[in-house]
């Protein structure tokens, strides 16, 4: 038994589900876990989710944004900030607030790092959001 | 004595009142259910963000800032969670005895003794009093979200990191049924590891050789930020829940004894109604009799 947990603080996503393969956005870039995996904590970065169910050949896709993957020999934690299927997401907002963000990137004038950086992750955010389209 | 039609205006006004609180039952009792829904929603996560921390502290001994210290506390900030809007019962006034009789009792201890009022009876109560909070944060109920309760969180994080304040408590009413809610003040800065909650958690399957991507140190100090965020959440989420069943009770109750009331207004009524039917025939036929 090797299980995926991916809860958010609004809903959970998955509960206990069997899986073959999990693919995560981690700290230092994607990681591959298979059953069997050596015991890993870390943090996520916002990107996509990807997994496959045991005996399935299709990938079920979700966006997540910041938050934390715990592997353990049964299974996956994944605790994220948010996450999303595809087809929960609004893709006509998430284009709306992504030109809002650019725009707002191009005029910020004083260079307060913290600030760009929260702009440049909300951007980051919306792409990843958009990446799932059509898919 | 009223006249007939005195009491003919009071029963029609119970009954308005009646069809008014009974509305406002429905209204609380659904949006309990919501309240209720977001709790059960949120407890997993709250209980992964505790596993995750008591595998941390497992595997390493890790110090940190927010982790208890075991100092006196000299400077105390209490964030007081109440409503809105009244018209629920004791849920208010519970919360305000509490802090009045804390404030007096503890005031004279510390060098410094803060207040953050949720919610615009509490704030309202203490303006009059000349007690006036460093912030207030009003309409919680109406639009409670993740992301409100994080720029609460990162607020009260940022004074306790600039040591304006070294312990950070909450008071607010704990959801325990429809009908009962518990005052509770909780600590939730520092966070004490040794607490119930962290040890019973403990069953871990790890060892030490736990692969961590950042530092440990540098996920610790995340994953408390997040912690008190959730917990933030968590007791506001409480707070709503425990508001909505107050009003619902206290929203029944006031349908029942309307009705007792019209009930009661109704027995006069009919009582002063025959009475005076009765007086009128005994004038008639009084009349009646002088002619004769």
């Amino acid at each position: 038994m090797f299980t995926l947990n991916v809860v958010t603080p609004e809903k959970v996503l998955a509960h206990r589900v069997e899986v073959e393969e999990v693919i995560v956005p981690g700290f230092r870039g994607e990681l591959n876990l298979l059953p069997g995996h050596a015991p890993i904590m870390t943090t996520l970065s916002e990107g996509v989710l990807r997994y496959r169910l045991k005996g399935e050949s299709k990938q079920i896709k979700a966006a997540i944004s910041w938050g934390y993957c715990e592997v353990s020999p049964s299974g996956i934690d994944i605790l994220a900030e948010t996450a999303e299927f595809p087809e929960q997401i609004d893709f006509a907002r998430v284009e709306e607030s992504l030109k809002k963000v650019e725009k707002e990137l191009d005029h910020i004038s004083d260079l307060d790092p913290e600030l760009i950086e929260k702009y440049q992750r909300k951007a980051k955010r919306a792409r990843v959001r958009l990446s799932l389209k059509d898919k | 004595m009223p006249s007939l039609k005195d009491i003919r205006n009071r029963i029609g006004s119970v009954k308005n009142t009646q069809k008014i609180t009974k509305a406002m039952k429905m209204v609380s009792a659904a949006k309990l259910k919501r309240a209720q829904d977001r709790i059960t929603h949120l407890r997993p996560y709250a209980l992964g963000l505790l596993g995750v921390i008591a595998d941390i502290a497992v595997t390493k001994r890790v110090v940190h800032p927010l982790l208890s210290s075991g100092k006196d506390p000299k400077k105390i900030l209490t964030v007081v969670v109440t409503s809105d809007r009244g018209l629920c019962g004791g849920f208010n006034s519970s919360v305000i005895r509490e802090i009045e009789k804390r404030y007096a009792a503890e005031k004279s201890q510390y060098e410094v003794y803060d207040f953050i009022f949720v919610g615009r009876k509490v704030a309202n109560y203490f303006e009059n009093k000349k007690i006036f909070g460093i912030d207030k944060i009003l309409h919680v109920a109406k639009d409670i979200s993740y992301g409100l309760s994080n720029e609460i969180a990162e607020k009260l994080m940022a004074a306790y990191q600039h040591g304006e304040y070294d312990e950070i408590r909450l008071t607010y009413n704990e959801f325990k049924s429809a009908i009962q809610q518990n005052v509770i003040t909780e600590k939730l800065l520092p966070v004490d590891v040794n607490e119930s909650g962290f040890v019973k958690t403990n069953s871990s399957q790890f060892s030490e050789d736990l692969i961590f991507e950042p530092e440990p140190t540098e996920i610790i100090d995340e994953l408390l930020n997040k912690h008190f965020a959730v917990q933030i959440y968590r007791i506001l989420s409480e707070s709503v829940a425990a508001e909505h069943g107050a009003r619902m009770t206290a929203m029944e109750n006031a349908t029942n004894n309307a009705g007792d009331m019209i009930r009661s207004m109704t027995l006069t009524y009919n009582k002063l109604r025959q009475a005076a039917i009765t007086k009128e025939l005994i004038e008639i036929s009084s009349g009646a009799e002088a002619l004769n």
